[in-house]
């Protein structure tokens, strides 16, 4: 930690736990709200979603009402007891919320009549005969009343209601304007509790006749012709039409004044009245606690997982960077490490060369023994310094890919020969032997394959006790593929640490690397094999040796 | 259009645009034009030119053949005119604001009678009579009866007969009208079913026809003092009509009658038994539409029979000779008289073209003189208007269907657009002549079919009463035939045909949208019918008999009810598919304009494609030009829409 700190790199573990303590509120709190809102929510639509509900239940009836009504008028008054008849049985069978249609054949006349209509100015309006018909109308009781002869009682109180209502609106009526659409329909239909009265709507002419009509008599003694029908409706018959069956436990419909005392606090209610002829009904809702909680958690649930997902994606994001950091620091710390080695190699040459130099400079004459002394030091420390600068340049040209690889026929036994020379003088005690096979020449960039012969050599030569300093290398050619074998017996390296020893700024901490090694060889090795599109691996027992593998492609 | 061709335009364009920059629009439109013009395309002309009528009108001539008299209108305002003819001096007799001129007439070749009318009340007018020299006027009745002139001559210098409705307004007795003083006296009742009255060369009222709308009586009388008997009875399917009194012969009188054979004749009738004395024209393929006699000469001068077009068939040598110098005098074109004087030498001639709405000529007979009095819509051309072609062809049950075909102009005759256009009815037919609405639809680069459906009248009494009650059935199947016929001859792109009608064309047209939705690919109905029931109610109940005659013709409510249920469209929208245009006055008497809103209500739930077009005029009113225009150029657009677009 301490070199942590020295270094002014910062871990700041800490920032880190603040910020996933921070976030898990958060997402703890939105989970909360998440779940109010959801309960706010469904305990919103309980009471919103009746209207759809109702809509839906009363679409059948608007149909009816709005299209199937104004029908009777396109018969413009031509119905007949059989063609009412199919009409009604028309609709008995698409809409089963009418329970039964009665069929007023009527007409209006400037005649007088005595009992079975109304007289209003001249006009009269009087019934021919009524027909009833329905599901369970039995077949004689299909006719109820024909002029002068009362088969079944009948009540004419509903029609006498609308045939007034209507003249009066005729009555009325400015002939210069065209009456609208809505006005007619109003005045043609009467909408009582569960029951439906309707006149067919004759054309403005004949409205202005029948004004004529109601004002004075006319000499001609029309008879027009109109049909009422009064449709009986059952609202129980009523298709609920549950659109949130998840929502409502329970729909139906019960008469305006049901407010059962039964219901506990376990139960949500909710009630909207039907409009039209059925006003003096309702839809009640009903469902209980537990099932509407139900509904607020299949609401809760999507919206508290996607919360959670945002919640592991931070976490996820946290780790991340907490990892790259870590890495970061690595990298840190091995340049540090490298810099440092780097300083102390280049130190000794450079202490070397001061002491000589201060000797030379404070001494006050030379014997040629130490001229030749200090000439051998100097030359040979400033070699080592160049050395050392060449490979860091190397080795930042290969890994910025600043050179290009040249392609030259080698013959790779001179080639290994030569090699093994040069080493042989610089370490007498080296012992190097070799042998080919397979191949005699190939196309490969020859400094750079000599640089990894060199950097190879010159690791196994160190990193060998000093009575096992050898080296065995096989070039092989194998399957299109020139294999290299360089197999020492030095201290070899740890399994632990194979998978580390090709990278940058990488030493193993051991008693051979006391001196002259900035841990970058190996790494520069693979940089090498990788630019001539091959590779490099390694096989190593502790203190029995190394074996380096380097396949590189052939071609001849 | 090329850069040489544009850059004159252009010029001539700057330098008006800085002096009148207000004009802007309209020198864009006269560039287009100019433009138009050189590509050697069709001008499109705008919609009202085509129906355009006269401001000049009503020609008359005074008995003694020295004044013409006509209506003009001018700011809206209608009003009397009359003018010497030699000297060409013209008075204005009346300064009317409000009122409209219904009709006038001379009485005498000194005074004029007319009709004050307010707009859109028909049941008021008011007979007025006045100087030729615009003094006098003098105001002979006022009540809220019509009153009609029947025999415009005054009989002891003051007499005039009038058919009059105030004793009952569904009647209408005749009255003999002092115009002296006003004074009207009833010279017949009328017991409720006579229809028409017909007087003699002297004045006397001596027949009359009566109806109880199925059935037609001819009543007949040799004088004034005896009683009207009935001669003679026919059903309305067979034509007995009165031209004219003989006055060589006191029993006989000249008819048009297809009594007893399939089209229409010229016969003599004798009005002692009622029974055909002599044929005077007759021929199997020659339909008899009118003959003219002429007093003069107490002969009938030609009939007027119809087959594609109406021509003259003359009886009388002088006749011929005189109107044949008419033809030279105006070659190449169709000629009707519209009146003359009492010598028969000084006549109003109207002529036309299938390509021209006609003018009207003065003809002086003696001097072989004739003068344009006025055009009847001076702004077509007839260069710009295209030619109508009769066709026919055989239904697919084997009845020979006649029809006009006209084909816009610059345009080859094939796999062109087509809008037919099945004439009105029941008992109408299309003509030869100019007709603003197929020009129109010619003009915006449509062939136009019409088609002489089964129960068209004119072509035989067989070939009327094959229509009856094949609403929806075989007048339609007649008409698919000829866009059938029109595709096999490879005029008519089949992809492109359209169908549009007024009243029962209208009818025709939407039921085709039902029957045949891969004939047609959009349908336009203006007043058009779409609930028999309610065409029927439209007819009030008192007419019994009239009524009678619609139930055979259209169907009966209380028999035909399954089939009148079935050929109305109003109760088929669900197989509604195609496009549908409808345009309706809810004003219009004739139908219910509750079943057209309750169709347009139930194609629009069914999100079928409707166009829906609504004005309150009634038939009579004065800003129908407005809304013509409106209803045309929503018409021509969703034809357009549905016809042009690929």
């Amino acid at each position: 930690m301490v070199s942590e700190k020295d270094s002014g790199y910062r871990k700041n573990f800490s920032l880190i736990v603040t910020f996933i303590v921070l976030i898990s509120v958060l997402f703890v709190l939105s989970l909360f709200l998440a779940f109010n809102f959801s309960k706010k929510n469904i305990e919103n639509d309980f009471v919103s979603a009746k209207a759809n509900v109702l809509e839906e239940s009363m679409k059948p009836y608007n149909d009816f009402f709005l299209n199937k009504l104004p029908e009777i008028s396109y018969y413009n008054g031509y119905l007949d007891s059989a063609r009412a008849s199919n009409f009604a049985d028309s609709l008995l069978l698409e809409y089963p919320f009418v329970r039964n249609v009665l069929f007023y054949d009527t007409q209006v006349k400037n005649i007088k009549i005595e009992d079975n209509g109304i007289n209003y100015g001249d006009c009269s309006i009087g019934v021919k005969s009524i027909y009833q018909y329905g599901k369970s109308v039995p077949k004689d009781s299909i006719r109820l009343y024909s002029e002068n002869e009362v088969i079944n009682p009948v009540d004419m109180a509903n029609f006498r209601a609308l045939s007034l209502k209507f003249i009066t609106f005729v009555e009325r009526m400015d002939t210069t304007k065209v009456p609208s659409q809505e006005a007619l329909f109003s005045n043609f239909t009467n909408i009582r509790s569960n029951k439906i009265d309707y006149f067919n709507i004759p054309s403005v002419e004949i409205l202005k006749a029948y004004k004529r009509m109601v004002a004075n008599k006319l000499e001609t003694d029309p008879v027009y012709q109109q049909d009422m029908l009064s449709f009986e409706l059952d609202p129980a018959k009523i298709r609920i039409r549950n659109t949130r069956p998840l929502l409502y436990q329970r729909v139906q419909v019960v008469p305006i004044t049901y407010d059962p005392l039964d219901t506990s606090s376990d139960y949500i209610t909710g009630e909207i009245t039907l409009g039209g002829p059925f006003s003096d009904y309702k839809l009640y809702f009903i469902s209980s606690r537990s099932f509407v909680k139900k509904e607020i958690f299949s609401y809760f649930l999507p919206i508290a997982a996607l919360l959670l997902l945002f919640y592991g994606v931070l976490v996820l994001v946290a780790f991340l960077i907490y990892r790259n950091l870590n890495v970061n620091h690595k990298m840190f710390k091995l340049q540090y490490d490298f810099v440092t080695n780097l300083t102390h190699e280049f130190k000794t040459p450079v202490s070397v060369i001061k002491i000589a130099g201060n000797n030379i400079k404070s001494a006050a004459s030379l014997s040629p023994q130490e001229q030749r002394l200090y000439g051998k030091i100097l030359d040979e420390e400033a070699d080592k310094l160049n050395g050392l600068m060449n490979k860091l340049l190397a080795f930042t040209q290969i890994e910025n890919k600043s050179i290009t690889l040249n392609r030259d026929e080698i013959n790779i036994t001179d080639f290994i020969e030569s090699t093994l020379e040069a080493h042989q003088l610089k370490h007498p005690d080296f012992k190097l032997s070799y042998e080919v096979g397979g191949f005699s020449t190939f196309i490969t960039d020859p400094v750079l394959l000599g640089s990894l012969f060199d950097n190879l050599l010159e690791n196994a030569y160190k990193y060998s006790p000093a009575n096992k300093q050898r080296v065995h290398i096989t070039a092989r050619l194998i399957k299109d593929k020139v294999v290299f074998r360089f197999k020492d017996h030095g201290i070899g390296i740890p399994s632990s640490e194979i998978n580390n020893i090709f990278k940058k700024f990488y030493r193993i901490q051991n008693r051979y690397n006391q001196n002259g090694s900035v841990g970058l060889g190996l790494a520069f090795c693979k940089e090498l094999v990788n630019f001539m599109h091959g590779e490099i691996t390694v096989k190593s027992v502790v203190d029995r040796g190394t074996e380096f593998k380097i396949v590189l492609p052939y071609i001849s | 259009m090329g850069m040489t061709n544009g850059n004159p335009c252009c010029v001539f364009l700057r330098k008006d645009v800085m002096r009148f920059v207000k004009h802007i629009f309209l020198l864009v439109a006269v560039a287009c034009l100019f433009a138009c013009v050189q590509k050697d395309e069709v001008d499109i002309i705008p919609v009202n030119d085509f129906f355009k009528s006269q401001d000049r009108a009503t020609y008359r001539i005074s008995p003694d053949g020295r004044y013409i008299s006509y209506l003009k209108l001018q700011d809206k305002k209608q009003n009397l005119f009359v003018e010497e003819i030699a000297t060409g001096k013209s008075v204005q007799l009346t300064h009317l604001q409000e009122k409209n001129i219904s009709f006038y007439a001379w009485v005498s070749s000194d005074e004029l009678i007319y009709y004050k009318e307010k707009n859109g009340q028909r049941f008021q007018s008011d007979l007025f009579i006045i100087n030729k020299a615009g003094k006098g006027e003098r105001k002979l009745t006022s009540n809220e009866s019509r009153i009609r002139v029947l025999q415009d001559e005054l009989t002891e210098g003051k007499f005039l007969l009038v058919l009059s409705n105030q004793r009952d307004s569904t009647v209408s007795d005749v009255y003999r009208l002092n115009v002296r003083n006003g004074e009207m006296k009833m010279a017949l009742k009328n017991p409720g079913n006579i229809t028409r009255w017909m007087t003699d060369a002297r004045g006397q009222l001596r027949m009359a026809v009566s109806s109880d709308g199925v059935n037609e009586t001819l009543w007949y009388r040799e004088n004034e003092n005896q009683q009207l008997k009935a001669l003679v009875t026919n059903s309305f399917k067979t034509t007995l009509l009165p031209i004219a009194f003989s006055e060589s012969n006191p029993n006989l009188i000249y008819a048009i009658s297809n009594v007893g054979r399939d089209k229409n004749a010229l016969v003599e009738l004798d009005c002692t038994t009622g029974k055909e004395k002599n044929v005077l024209f007759a021929n199997d393929t020659l339909n008899v539409v009118d003959a003219q006699y002429s007093r003069q000469k107490g002969k009938i001068a030609f009939v007027v029979v119809e087959n594609w077009k109406k021509e003259k068939h003359y009886l009388d040598n002088d006749a011929k000779e005189r109107y044949q110098k008419l033809d030279q005098l105006l070659p190449k074109t169709e000629s009707r008289i519209i009146d003359g004087d009492k010598r028969e030498n000084v006549f109003v001639i109207r002529t036309f073209t299938d390509r021209n709405p006609g003018s009207y000529y003065l003809y002086i007979a003696d001097k072989g003189t004739v003068k344009k009095l006025s055009d009847n819509n001076s702004a077509i051309k007839q260069e710009q208007m295209c030619e109508m072609k009769p066709i026919s062809y055989v239904s697919r049950d084997g009845l020979n269907i006649h029809g006009y075909l006209t084909l816009p102009k610059h345009k080859k005759t094939k796999n062109l657009p087509v809008v037919v256009v099945p004439h009105n009815g029941p008992g109408q037919r299309n003509t030869w002549g100019y007709n603003a609405e197929v020009q129109f639809l010619a003009n915006r680069g449509y062939a136009v079919l019409q088609v002489n459906y089964r129960g068209s009248t004119g072509y035989g009494m067989n070939f009327y009463a094959a229509g009856f009650k094949q609403w929806g059935v075989k007048i339609q199947d007649d008409v698919d035939d000829g866009v059938k016929w029109l595709i096999q001859k490879k005029i008519a792109d089949p992809q492109k045909v359209a169908i549009y009608g007024t009243g029962f064309g209208g009818y025709i047209a939407i039921n085709s949208a039902i029957k045949s939705p891969k004939m047609y690919r959009c349908a336009a109905a203006n007043s058009g019918i779409l609930n028999l029931f309610s065409y029927l109610k439209s007819i009030p109940p008192f007419m019994k008999s009239n009524l009678q005659m619609f139930y055979e013709l259209v169907g009966n409510p209380n028999t035909d009810f399954d089939y009148m249920h079935q050929a109305s469209p109003l109760f088929h929208a669900d197989q509604v598919k195609i496009p549908v245009f409808i345009n309706q006055s809810v004003k219009d008497p004739r139908i219910n304009p509750s079943d057209a809103i309750q169709f347009v209500k139930e194609l629009k739930k069914r999100n079928s494609q409707v166009t829906y077009i609504e004005n309150d005029d009634s038939p009579f009113s004065m800003n129908r030009e407005e809304n013509r225009q409106k209803m045309y150029t929503a018409l021509e657009q969703f034809l357009e829409s549905n016809l042009k677009r690929k």
